[in-house]
């Protein structure tokens, strides 16, 4: 490969056609080299051009891995492509090359090698084998006789080396060098570019993996919100429902105590008012019958005026008795509601609760409401007889605020085999069926802030549950509502 | 006989590779003959050779500064033979730094890194020069 001289214009010509085929594979190199951004390619196009075109058939190319070694990562015309394969920065031309970051064209390796080999000998048979170190094996021809290894470098900073090797007599020339040079400072461009068009692919593949995992992540965050948000709205629920257990509870015990002082301060006046009446009564009656008798009525004569006196003491001593009835029987209902006399669960007499909550009510029902009764032959119902006392008053107070104006309420009550069914029924203005499937929400009302807590229906489903029944509701605007409430006859 | 100036036939012998033989003489007179790895060509008129050790090569030259140098040239079957003349050393510079960077690239891979250290490149001015065929 040594360039000889032109000896004549024949020469010549063939040496510029050669030349000119040379700068023609350059080109094509520079070309096909920067049409693509994947490695592999480029490795091959490099290497192959150089075995095809000028004849270089080993040559193998290495990229830096880290400060202090460089890994093969292409290479032609070996037995053992040696992919993988690593040589230490300054060790061997490649390594030298790496650390020098200069060209070096070497020829007649062999017998440098062996003249550093007898060296070597010389060392070790004088007793200074300890000074010398192991014998490298570096990636390529074991028995290359010349190698140019040029430097790979972008912008002052070394990516990696390219190497050729032959085993040929005739070593590598400057023009050799020249050629390899320009390969290698094309092979470096475009080995750049596609390193860092992989670097820029992974570096946005990670950030794409990263922005679905944050993306899983935020929705499983969300799922997780959402269901803790439904755990604390129950809990909120239940603690509020607890809350009005409590308050209700608590409000039944004041009001059974309320009730049993009141009963209890009533009980002596009201004997006493009653007590009068009756003398009154019987006091007019002796009058009359004085007045009657001949003797008097003859020395009287007609008293049209002490007659009908005596009528009006006769209405107003009625009256008197009927208003000291009614005290005791709201006194009785009041005792009744609230139960305190008698013992948790027991056989409860349903229509004797209902009857206690409808004269709590009259006040409310009178002259405006109809209460229509179809009272049907119940067993009685094994129950907490101041919870079941609890929904009447609830599901008929909702009944009567119902109704604007004049209304009815009709209640029936059936037994359905072993169950008894209660009906509720107003002729108020309905609920909307948006309100409908909330309405046992708790907290759920259509009455107002501060007006209704919306706990009123919610206990008593609450309660009906408890006491394994069921409640329905069937209501149309306009229309009414009725209420429907099963609880088995003793099941608890 | 060509004097005084290498010509450029002679660079790619260099640069082959061939270890090359040195003969050196004492002030008093005793000669030395030795092989040497390498003859940098530095111009056309000066070679340069390494300093590595502190030899008979290195001390006949301080003392005597003419020294003969002869190449194998194998792909023309001949010798070049050169009259040259010890001139000065230098530690550092382009022509130190490819003498080093060849020395250590070969030794390191015979697991010689650092003993064959190159402690400076000795400058010859080049007398005459003539090719002798075997």
């Amino acid at each position: 490969m040594v360039p000889q001289g032109p000896k004549n214009d024949e020469d010549l010509a063939e040496r510029l056609a050669k030349k000119t085929a040379e700068v023609s594979v350059l080109r094509r190199i520079a070309v096909d080299i920067n049409s693509t951004l994947d490695l592999e390619p480029i490795y091959d196009m490099v290497l192959h051009t150089m075995d095809e075109c000028f004849g270089f058939r080993h040559s193998i190319i290495l990229l830096l891995e880290d400060a202090d070694r460089l890994r093969v990562v292409a290479s032609h015309g070996y037995e053992d492509p040696a992919l993988g394969g690593t040589v230490a920065i300054g060790t061997g031309v490649i390594g030298m090359v790496a650390k020098r970051r200069r060209l070096m064209r070497v020829n007649h390796l062999r017998a440098q090698h062996a003249y550093f080999a007898r060296i070597r000998s010389q060392m070790e048979e004088a007793g200074r084998a300890k000074e010398l170190g192991e014998v490298v094996a570096v990636p390529g021809l074991e028995d290359a006789d010349s190698q140019i290894a040029i430097p790979l470098v972008i912008k002052d900073k070394l990516i990696g080396v390219f190497s050729v090797e032959s085993r040929e007599p005739e070593p590598f020339s400057e023009h050799d060098e020249t050629l390899v040079s320009i390969v290698a400072s094309q092979a470096a461009s475009a080995i750049q570019n596609a390193l860092l068009y992989r670097a820029e692919e992974e570096r946005r593949k990670e950030l794409a993996e990263a922005h679905e995992r944050l993306k899983q992540l935020n929705e499983t965050l969300e799922e997780r919100v959402r269901t803790r948000t439904r755990e604390l709205e129950q809990a909120n629920r239940d603690l509020r429902e607890t809350q009005a257990q409590l308050v209700r509870s608590s409000t039944m015990a004041s009001l059974g105590t309320l009730a049993a002082g009141i009963a209890h301060e009533l009980n002596t006046p009201m004997g006493a008012i009653h007590s009068n009446a009756d003398v009154e009564r019987r006091a007019v009656r002796i009058i009359r019958g004085i007045l009657r008798d001949a003797s008097v009525a003859d020395k009287l004569g007609p008293q049209p005026r002490l007659e009908r006196t005596l009528r009006i003491f006769d209405d107003i001593n009625q009256m008197t008795l009927e208003a000291a009835e009614r005290v005791t029987k709201i006194v009785q209902s009041l005792k009744n509601f609230a139960r305190l006399d008698q013992p948790e669960l027991e056989y409860v007499d349903l229509h004797e609760g209902m009857e206690s909550i409808l004269t709590l009510m009259e006040h409310l029902i009178k002259d405006r409401i109809q209460v229509i009764k179809h009272y049907g032959e119940l067993p009685k119902v094994k129950c907490y007889a101041s919870q079941i006392n609890q929904v009447f008053a609830n599901v008929l107070t909702n009944a009567v605020e119902a109704i604007d104006g004049a209304g009815s309420i009709t209640i029936t009550t059936t037994q359905e085999e072993s169950d008894v069914v209660i009906q509720v029924a107003d002729t108020g203005r309905g609920i909307r069926p948006e309100h409908l499937e909330r309405i046992f929400d708790p907290g759920f009302t259509t009455k107002g802030v501060g007006v209704g807590t919306g706990l009123g229906l919610s206990i008593t489903y609450r309660i009906i549950e408890n006491h394994q029944g069921l409640i329905h509701v069937e209501s149309e605007p306009g229309r009414g509502t009725t209420f429907i409430l099963r609880l088995p006859a003793s099941k608890l | 006989m060509q004097e005084g100036k290498l010509p450029d036939e002679i660079k790619p012998v260099m640069e082959s590779g061939i270890p090359a033989i040195v003969v050196t003489c004492s002030a008093d007179g005793i000669p030395n003959a030795t092989i040497i790895s390498h003859v940098q060509y530095v111009d056309q008129t000066h070679i340069a050779l390494s300093f590595q050790f502190f030899n008979k090569t290195i001390r006949n030259v301080r003392e005597n500064s003419n020294a003969c140098v002869a190449l194998n040239d194998v792909v023309a079957n001949t010798k070049w033979v050169m009259d040259v003349q010890y001139e000065h050393s230098e530690t550092d510079g382009p022509i130190f730094d490819e003498m080093d960077m060849r020395i250590e690239a070969i030794a390191s891979a015979s697991g010689m890194a650092g003993i064959f250290k190159l402690r400076a490149a000795d400058f010859y001015v080049v007398r005459s020069v003539r090719k002798v065929s075997f």
